[in-house]
C-alpha cells in the first residue's frame, strides 16, 4: 500500500462537471437586474497631454447613464498592483489621467443601457490633445534630452538599477581560459488568456460588491477600499470560475475602479468587459527587454565568472517592472553555479504598452540568455551542451537566487534522466532536400513564492462537519490549474479522509482567509502548507473525541480513507461515527485556522526538444518535446502535467511566433488580436512526453511539493533556438526567430 | 424581431435586436451562458455551436439568422440531466480541459467532427480543432480526450 491514499492521484477534478457542461460560471456570465454596460474609449496618440475632453454629447446620448473623464474621478496616485509591503510593484496610475503616455491608453468611459450604445457614444466624446514627443524604445527613453513619461523621474528609470554581487567578477574573468559575451534580445509576447477581463460592480447601502476575473481578490479589494476612500469591510470581492490569467490578472487595469464609480453614479449595477483587442491595448504583456551577458570558463568547462546588463521595457506604467528586474537579474546567480557574479538590471519606462507580470517573471528573458550562451561556450570548449550544463548544474547547498541553499540536486537529475530518455547525445537525423533536423535542450529552475521580493503568507481554515466531512476556506482563487483540487487533496491526505469528503470554500473576501493572490506558483506550495497545518490541528481535535469512544489514546489511532483505527487492534470507527452528534450531546465545533509564512522553494527542468527547419521557406516546427521536471512531490499528476504542456505552448510561441508589436513610428498597435498575433494552434503543437521527478522534495512545501506552473515556459525557449542551431549551424540570439530572421541567418551564413 | 428557432431540442420564440450576434443572443436573451465570448470576431472557436448541424461561431451569425434553425449549444448535449456526454466524460477524466473558457466550444466542435468522421486520425483531429484556440494545455490531452470518443 502506497505512504499515500490521496495525493499523488488524478482526481477527478471538483471544477469540471461545470467546465464541461457550461454551467460554471464566469465573472462575465452574471447578469444583474437593471445591468448597465461599460465601454472605454482610449488615446489616438502615444504621448500627450489632454487639453480638453468633452463629454457632453456623450452624456446627452439616449440611453447613456454615466461619462467619466479625468475631470470626473478622485487623482488618487496608486500602485498598479498592490502588493502589500512590496518592493515588486510601483506607485505611478492614476484611474485616469490628464496624460496619455501610450497609444491605446484609457481616457474616458461610458455606461449605457446597451453595449451598442455605449460604444457609439464614445465617438461623441471629444478630446484634444496637446501631442508630445514620445520616446517609443529604450534607446530613445534613455538618450539625452528623451521626454520625461512621468513626473516622479526624469532619467525615464522605474526604479533605481538592481546590483547583484557575489565574489569578485574581475578575478574570475582573469582565472577564464575562455571568454564569451553576447547580446540577447527579448520581444513582447503576451499572456493571451481566453478570458477577456470582465468586472461586474454594484453598490448596496454604501457597500460595493465585484464580480471579477482576478488572480488577487484581497489586492482589488484593498487598492478599490484605497483609492475609492473606503474601508474594507465595504468592499466585498467576488472571483468563481476563471479562463486563465498566467500572471497578468495580478494587476488592476484602471477598468475596476471605473466600473465602480459608474455603478456608484448612476445607482446600477455595472457591468465592463474587455474586447478581445482591450486585452491587448489595456492588458499587460511579458517585458521586451536586452541582456548582455559575459561567462568565463575554465577550459574543462568550469565557469570562472559572469557578467551581465539586464534592461526591461516596463511600457507606460510600471506595473511589476521593479519585481521582474529584481527576479530576472537574481536570476542569473544560479542554474550554473559560478562564484563570480556581477549584475545590473534596469527597467525604463516607454510609451509603449504596459509590461507586466507574466509567467516566468524575467527570468524567461535572462535564462534564454544564460542557456543560449552555455549552448555556445559547449561549442567552443569541446563538450556537449548537456554535458557542461550538468558539469556546471547548481547542487544542493548552492546559494540560490533567493540566496537560500538549494535543496537537492533537483537539475542533475533532470539533464540526467533527459539524456536517457532521448538517447544524447543525439546523432541528427538525416537532412532531406532542403528540411534539417535538430535536437537542443535547456534548463532552468524557478522559486515558489515571491521571497524575499514580497514576504508572503498562506492562510487556511478548515472545518470538520457533524457528518465527518470537512470544508478548506482558502483565499487562492483558481486560474484553471486544478490549484482548490490540489488543496482538497492535501486536506483529505492530512486529515484521512476520502477526497471526496473534503470541499472548497473560495472566491468571497468577506468570508475566507486574506490571501495574497494566485502567483509566483505558490498555490500548492504555499497555500498548500497552510491547508496542511490547519487540517492537521483539526484531526487532532477530531482525534480527541474517537480515543474517547475507542477507549484508546488518540497517539495510538491512524485515520485512513476515512476509518480511524486503533494501531494493532482490529478496533475501528467511522470518521463519521466519531464526530457524528449523540442524543444529549451538542456537535462538537471542530475547526482550526493556520498561517504558513515561506521562503522559497526552487524547482528545476530540462526540456529537450527535437526541431525541423525548412531552409527553403525558414519555417521551424517543434517535432517533439520531452520535458524533465523536478517537483518535489507530485500532487495531481494529470493537473502538474497540463501545467508543463500548457507551459510549452506558450513557450513555444513566445520563440518562434508570438510579439505583440507597436509602429515604431506612432506606437501604434499593430496586431491586437489572434489573427496577427500568432500562437501555436492544435497543428502547430508537437507531442510532449513529460517526465515528473520527486528526487528533491522540499520541506517547506506540503509533503515536500513545490510550484511548477512558471518553470515550464522557462526552458523550452532556449532548447528551441539550441536545437535550431543544431539543425542548420546559424545561431539565434533573440526571439521570436521569425522565417524571415531564419532566411536572412542562412544567407549570412554561405556569404 | 422575434426570432423562432429550435433551441437544444425545444421550440423556442425569442426577442432579439436585429444587430445582435447569435452568441449575444444565446448569452443575453437565451440565459446560457455555457457558450463563451472569447474574441468576438470569428478568431478563437470559444462560442462554437452546431447550427442546423454544422459548427460555427455564433459571434460571425445574427441572432435573426438563426431564424427556423436548430441550434445545439454545450447545455444541450447530454443525454439525461445526470447523465454527461462521452465527450463531456472524457474531457474530465483525462484533463482535456483546464480553465474551461475554451472547453464548451472546443466539445462542440469535436462532436461535429465526429460527427462528420467517426474515425478520423489525429492529425484529422489536431485539424478539426484548429480553428478553437485553447491557452492552457498545449492541446496533448484535448487531443487525447476526443480520440478516446472514438469508436472502436
Amino acid at each position: 500500500m502506497s505512504e499515500f491514499s490521496v495525493i499523488g492521484g488524478s482526481v477527478a477534478r471538483p471544477d469540471m462537471p461545470g467546465k464541461v457542461t457550461g454551467r460554471a460560471q464566469y465573472a462575465g456570465d452574471l447578469a444583474l437586474p437593471g445591468m448597465l454596460h461599460a465601454k472605454t474609449k482610449r488615446s489616438t496618440v502615444a504621448h500627450a497631454r489632454i487639453k480638453r475632453i468633452d463629454a457632453s454629447r456623450a452624456r446627452a446620448y439616449p440611453g447613456v447613464k454615466a461619462v467619466l473623464t479625468h475631470l470626473d474621478v478622485p487623482r488618487v496616485l496608486h500602485y498598479g498592483s498592490p502588493h502589500p509591503r512590496s518592493a515588486s510593484c510601483t506607485k505611478d496610475q492614476y484611474i485616469l489621467d490628464s496624460k496619455v503616455r501610450y497609444w491605446g491608453e484609457s481616457v474616458a468611459v461610458v455606461a449605457a443601457v446597451s453595449e451598442e450604445i455605449a460604444e457609439e457614444a464614445l465617438d461623441l466624446i471629444e478630446v484634444e490633445y496637446e501631442e508630445l514627443p514620445a520616446a517609443l524604445s529604450v534607446e530613445q527613453a534613455l538618450a539625452s534630452g528623451a521626454p520625461r513619461i512621468h513626473d516622479l523621474r526624469a532619467d525615464n528609470l522605474v526604479v533605481d538599477p538592481v546590483t547583484v554581487r557575489r565574489g569578485d567578477v574581475e578575478k574570475g574573468f582573469a582565472e577564464a581560459d575562455l571568454v564569451i559575451e553576447g547580446t540577447y534580445r527579448m520581444g513582447r509576447p503576451t499572456p493571451a488568456y481566453m478570458e477577456p477581463n470582465v468586472c461586474v460592480s454594484q453598490w448596496s447601502e454604501g457597500r460595493l460588491t465585484m464580480w471579477i476575473s482576478t488572480q488577487t481578490p484581497f489586492m482589488v479589494r484593498g487598492i478599490l477600499a484605497e483609492v475609492l476612500g473606503l474601508p474594507l469591510t465595504k468592499v466585498r470581492v467576488l472571483v468563481d470560475h476563471m479562463g486563465g490569467g498566467f500572471g497578468a490578472k495580478q494587476d488592476l487595469f484602471q477598468s475596476e475602479f471605473l466600473c465602480a464609480l459608474l455603478a456608484q453614479q448612476t445607482g446600477r449595477p455595472v457591468r465592463m468587459e474587455y474586447t478581445r483587442k482591450e486585452t491587448f491595448l489595456g492588458g499587460r504583456s511579458r517585458h521586451p527587454g536586452t541582456v548582455w551577458l559575459k561567462q568565463g570558463f575554465r577550459k574543462d568547462g568550469t565557469l570562472t565568472a559572469r557578467q551581465a546588463r539586464v534592461v526591461f521595457n516596463s511600457g507606460a506604467y510600471g506595473s511589476h517592472a521593479p519585481g521582474v528586474t529584481a527576479v530576472g537579474t537574481a536570476a542569473l546567480t544560479s542554474l550554473y553555479r559560478c562564484e563570480n557574479v556581477l549584475l545590473e538590471g534596469q527597467a525604463v519606462y516607454t510609451n509603449t504598452p504596459i509590461a507586466g507580470a507574466y509567467r516566468g517573471y524575467g527570468v524567461v528573458q535572462t535564462y534564454y540568455a544564460l542557456d543560449i550562451q552555455m549552448d555556445e561556450a559547449a561549442g567552443r570548449t569541446f563538450s556537449q551542451p548537456a554535458e557542461l550544463k550538468l558539469k556546471n548544474a547548481v547542487r544542493e547547498g548552492d546559494l540560490a537566487p533567493s540566496a537560500h541553499p538549494i535543496v537537492g540536486h533537483g537539475l542533475e537529475s533532470c539533464i540526467r534522466r533527459g539524456m536517457q530518455e532521448v538517447d544524447w547525445p543525439r546523432k541528427k537525423a538525416p537532412s532531406t532536400g532542403g528540411i534539417r533536423r535538430g535536437w537542443g535542450m535547456g534548463c532552468e529552475m524557478h522559486g515558489s513564492s515571491a521571497y524575499p521580493g514580497i514576504k508572503e503568507q498562506g492562510n487556511a481554515t478548515v472545518r470538520m462537519n457533524d457528518d465527518g466531512t470537512a470544508q478548506l476556506f482558502t483565499g487562492a482563487t483558481g486560474l484553471g490549474t486544478g490549484a482548490h483540487t490540489a488543496l482538497a487533496q492535501i486536506v483529505a491526505e492530512e486529515m484521512g479522509l476520502r477526497f471526496e469528503d473534503v470541499s472548497v470554500v473560495a472566491g468571497d473576501t468577506d468570508v475566507v482567509p486574506w490571501d495574497i493572490g494566485a502567483f509566483a506558483s505558490h498555490t500548492t506550495y504555499m497555500g498548500g502548507r497552510a491547508a496542511q497545518m490547519a487540517a492537521a490541528e483539526v484531526k487532532k481535535q477530531m482525534l480527541v473525541i474517537a480515543a474517547e469512544a475507542l477507549e484508546a489514546a488518540a497517539a495510538d489511532l491512524e485515520v485512513r480513507q476515512g476509518v480511524i483505527s486503533v494501531k494493532g487492534s482490529d478496533r475501528r470507527l467511522s470518521v463519521r461515527d466519531a464526530v457524528l452528534p449523540k442524543k444529549g450531546l451538542p456537535t462538537a465545533q471542530l475547526i482550526a485556522s493556520a498561517t504558513y509564512t515561506p521562503t522559497k522553494s526552487y524547482s528545476f527542468a530540462a526540456h529537450f526538444v527535437e526541431v525541423q527547419v525548412d531552409t527553403e521557406t525558414g519555417q521551424i516546427d517543434v517535432l517533439q518535446v520531452v520535458p524533465v521536471h523536478e517537483l518535489g512531490k507530485v500532487i495531481h499528476p494529470v493537473a502538474a502535467a497540463g501545467q508543463i504542456e500548457g507551459g510549452i505552448q506558450q513557450g513555444i510561441g513566445h520563440t518562434l511566433t508570438e510579439d505583440y508589436i507597436t509602429d515604431p513610428v506612432t506606437g501604434r498597435s499593430l496586431n491586437a488580436g489572434f489573427v496577427d498575433y500568432k500562437m501555436p494552434l492544435s497543428m502547430d503543437m508537437p507531442p510532449i512526453r513529460t517526465i515528473m521527478l520527486e528526487t528533491a522534495p522540499d520541506p517547506g512545501g506540503p509533503y515536500g511539493a513545490k510550484g511548477v506552473g512558471e518553470d515550464p515556459i522557462i526552458a523550452i525557449g532556449p532548447a528551441i533556438a539550441n536545437a535550431v542551431y543544431d539543425a542548420i549551424g546559424v545561431r539565434f540570439r533573440h526571439y521570436p526567430i521569425t522565417p524571415e530572421d531564419v532566411l536572412n541567418g542562412l544567407r549570412a551564413k554561405r556569404a | 424581431m422575434k426570432v423562432s428557432l429550435t433551441l437544444n431540442g425545444e421550440p423556442r420564440q425569442i426577442e432579439v435586436e436585429p444587430y445582435r450576434s447569435l452568441l449575444d443572443m444565446l448569452r443575453n436573451e437565451a440565459g446560457l451562458t455555457g457558450t463563451k465570448k472569447g474574441c468576438d470576431v470569428g478568431d478563437c472557436g470559444a462560442c462554437t455551436v452546431l447550427v442546423d448541424g454544422k459548427p460555427l461561431n455564433s459571434c460571425l451569425m445574427l441572432g435573426v439568422e438563426a431564424q427556423g434553425c436548430e441550434v445545439l449549444t454545450i447545455e444541450g448535449i447530454q443525454p439525461a440531466p445526470d447523465r454527461l456526454h462521452p465527450l463531456q466524460e472524457s474531457f474530465m477524466r483525462l484533463g482535456g480541459a483546464q480553465c474551461g473558457f475554451c472547453t464548451p466550444g472546443m466539445i462542440m466542435m469535436a462532436l461535429a467532427l465526429l460527427e462528420e468522421n467517426p474515425h478520423p486520425t489525429e492529425d484529422e483531429i489536431r485539424f478539426g480543432i484548429a480553428g478553437n484556440i485553447c491557452r492552457c494545455t498545449g492541446y496533448t490531452r484535448i487531443v487525447e480526450a476526443i480520440q478516446a470518443c472514438v469508436k472502436k
